[in-house]
C-alpha cells in the first residue's frame, strides 16, 4: 500500500488548485469577520447565508495583503462613505490558494464598491418600505415645531466636533436669541449607534416637557459611516418620537433612513443650528410686526378721535349761532309782548286818572257854591245837622262871592 | 404663560384696536396689556431664563 505524507497530500491539493483554478474570480460574499494586522494586512472572514440568514451555505478566509489593502481600503471608503465591516455585502476579486499548513484561503486582489452600495440602497429601501407599511414614516414630520424652539435636546457625542459647532453657532447668533442646550450622549458611529441613540431618545422622552426639539448631530469625517443610521429600530423610534427630531448627521451621500423619518433633515450640525436660528428669527419677526401694528393702530385711532373732536369743535360756533338767533327771537318776542302789556297798562291808568280828574273837578267847592249851594259854619266848624244848633248861636254862611253873619233866634 | 399664548393674546388685542370698535376708554388698558406681552416675548427671545437654565442643568 502506497502511503504519502500529509505535506505531500497538501502539496498535491495546492498544485491541483493552482493548475485547475489559476484565474481570479469575482465573488459575492458577506463579511463575517475583519481584523487588520499589525503589519498592514487585513484578514477577512467571508460567508454566504441562506435566505433566512441563519444557516451558512459557505465560508472562507480571505487575506488582503498590505499592498492591496493600501489601495482598496481608501478607494472603497471614498466610493461608499463606509469602511468595510461585519455584515457588509461585498464583491471581491479573489484568487484561490492552498497552503500546506494554513489550508484553503482566498487572496483579495480588488473590490467593487458599487455592489456594496447597491446592497445598502436595497436594504435602505426595504427598511423604508417596512416603515411605510407600518404607517409611521410621516409621523414625526407631521409634528408642529413650537413657535419658540429654544430648548434643545441634543443627541450626539460630547467629543464630536459637530456638537461644538452646533453649540457655537447657536450661542453666537447675530440676533442675540437665547438658546438652552442639553446633551444626551450617544455613540455616533460603530455598532452601538442604534442602541445608544434609542436610549438617548428614551431619556429625552422621559422629560419631554422640558424641550421643544430634538437634534441628532455629528460631524462628518473622511468616512461617514452612515449605514448605522439605516436602522429600522432607530428609524421607528425617531418616527414615533413625540417631539420634532432634526437630523444633521453628515452629507457624504443620500439621506439615511433616520433622515427620511425625521421631521427635518439638514446636512451638518451647523446647518441644524442655522435652521433653528432662522425659525426663531421668523418668530421674532412676527412679534416685531405685531408691535408695529399695535403702534400704528393706536396712532391711527388717536388720529381718528382727534379729527372727530376737531370736527365737533368746528361745529360748535355754528351751533351757537343757531341758538343765539333762536334765543334772540325769544327775547324779542318777550320784549314785544311786555312792551304792549306795559303800554296797555299805562293807557288804562291814564284813563282812570282822567276819570278821577273829572270827578275831582266836579267836587270842587267853588263850583258847588256857584251853583247856589252854601257852606254854614258855627264857631269854625262846618254845620251839617240842625240838631247841632241852639238859639243864640252865631252862624257864618259862605256863598260863592262872600259870606254873611247871622244869629239863631 | 407660554410664548405662544402671549403672541395669540397680542394678536387679539391688535386686531381689536385695528377694527376701531374698541372703546376709547379701554384703549389705554389694552395698550398697557400689549406692552406687557411684548416685553414678555422679548424677554423670552433675548434674555436668559434662569428657570429653564436650572431645569436643564438638572441631571436625569
Amino acid at each position: 500500500m502506497d502511503t504519502i505524507t500529509l505535506q505531500e497530500l497538501n502539496g498535491r491539493v495546492k498544485s491541483t488548485l493552482q493548475f485547475e483554478m489559476p484565474d481570479a474570480y469575482w465573488v459575492q460574499a458577506e463579511i463575517s469577520g475583519i481584523s487588520p494586522s499589525g503589519q498592514g494586512h487585513c484578514y477577512l472572514e467571508l460567508v454566504q447565508k441562506d435566505t433566512t440568514g441563519r444557516t451558512f451555505l459557505a465560508k472562507a478566509k480571505a487575506n488582503v495583503w498590505r499592498n492591496t489593502w493600501l489601495k482598496i481600503k481608501p478607494y472603497f471608503e471614498a466610493e461608499t462613505g463606509e469602511s468595510l465591516k461585519v455584515g457588509m455585502k461585498v464583491l471581491l476579486q479573489v484568487t484561490v490558494t492552498f497552503h500546506e499548513v494554513y489550508g484553503y484561503s482566498l487572496v483579495v486582489q480588488d473590490i467593487d464598491p458599487t455592489y456594496t452600495m447597491g446592497d445598502m440602497a436595497r436594504r435602505r429601501k426595504e427598511i423604508l418600505d417596512q416603515l411605510a407599511k407600518d404607517g409611521v414614516i410621516g409621523l414625526n414630520h407631521e409634528l408642529e415645531i413650537p413657535v419658540l424652539p429654544h430648548r434643545i435636546a441634543v443627541i450626539s457625542s460630547a467629543t464630536a466636533a459637530g456638537y461644538g459647532d452646533f453649540r457655537n453657532q447657536l450661542a453666537n447668533n447675530v440676533y442675540g436669541f437665547r438658546f438652552y442646550v442639553k446633551l444626551f450622549q450617544a455613540a455616533m458611529q460603530g455598532d452601538d449607534v442604534e442602541r445608544s441613540v434609542i436610549a438617548a431618545l428614551d431619556a429625552v422622552a422621559a422629560r419631554m416637557d422640558d424641550f421643544d426639539l430634538v437634534v441628532i448631530i455629528r460631524g462628518g469625517g473622511a468616512v461617514s459611516e452612515l449605514s448605522c443610521f439605516d436602522s429600522y429600530n432607530l428609524a421607528y423610534n425617531i418616527a414615533n418620537f413625540p417631539l420634532p427630531v432634526i437630523t444633521g448627521i453628515g452629507h457624504e451621500r443620500d439621506d439615511t433612513v433616520a433622515d427620511v423619518v425625521a421631521h427635518t433633515k439638514v446636512k451638518t450640525p451647523t446647518a441644524a443650528a442655522e435652521f433653528i436660528i432662522n425659525m426663531v428669527f421668523d418668530t421674532a419677526q412676527v412679534l416685531e410686526t405685531l408691535a408695529r401694528r399695535m403702534g400704528d393702530a393706536v396712532t391711527g385711532r388717536m388720529n381718528t378721535e382727534t379729527v372727530r373732536l376737531e370736527r365737533l369743535a368746528q361745529k360748535l360756533p355754528s351751533l351757537f349761532a343757531v341758538l343765539k338767533v333762536r334765543y334772540e327771537q325769544m327775547l324779542e318776542n318777550m320784549w314785544n309782548k311786555s312792551v304792549t302789556g306795559v303800554s296797555n297798562l299805562l293807557t288804562a291808568r291814564v284813563h282812570k286818572l282822567e276819570l278821577l280828574e273829572k270827578s275831582i273837578s266836579a267836587a270842587d267847592p267853588a263850583l258847588i257854591l256857584k251853583r247856589g249851594f252854601s257852606l254854614t259854619r258855627c264857631n269854625g266848624h262846618v254845620v251839617s245837622s240842625a240838631s247841632d244848633l241852639k238859639p243864640g248861636d252865631r252862624l257864618t254862611t259862605v256863598l260863592a262871592d262872600g259870606s254873611v253873619e247871622s244869629e239863631i233866634i | 404663560m407660554k410664548y405662544e399664548e402671549a403672541i395669540k393674546r397680542l394678536e387679539e388685542i391688535v386686531t381689536e384696536i385695528e377694527s376701531g370698535k374698541l372703546d376709547m376708554d379701554r384703549i389705554g388698558e389694552s395698550l398697557k396689556e400689549a406692552r406687557g406681552l411684548i416685553k414678555f416675548c422679548k424677554d423670552k427671545l433675548y434674555e436668559t431664563d434662569e428657570e429653564i437654565k436650572k431645569i436643564l442643568e438638572t441631571e436625569d
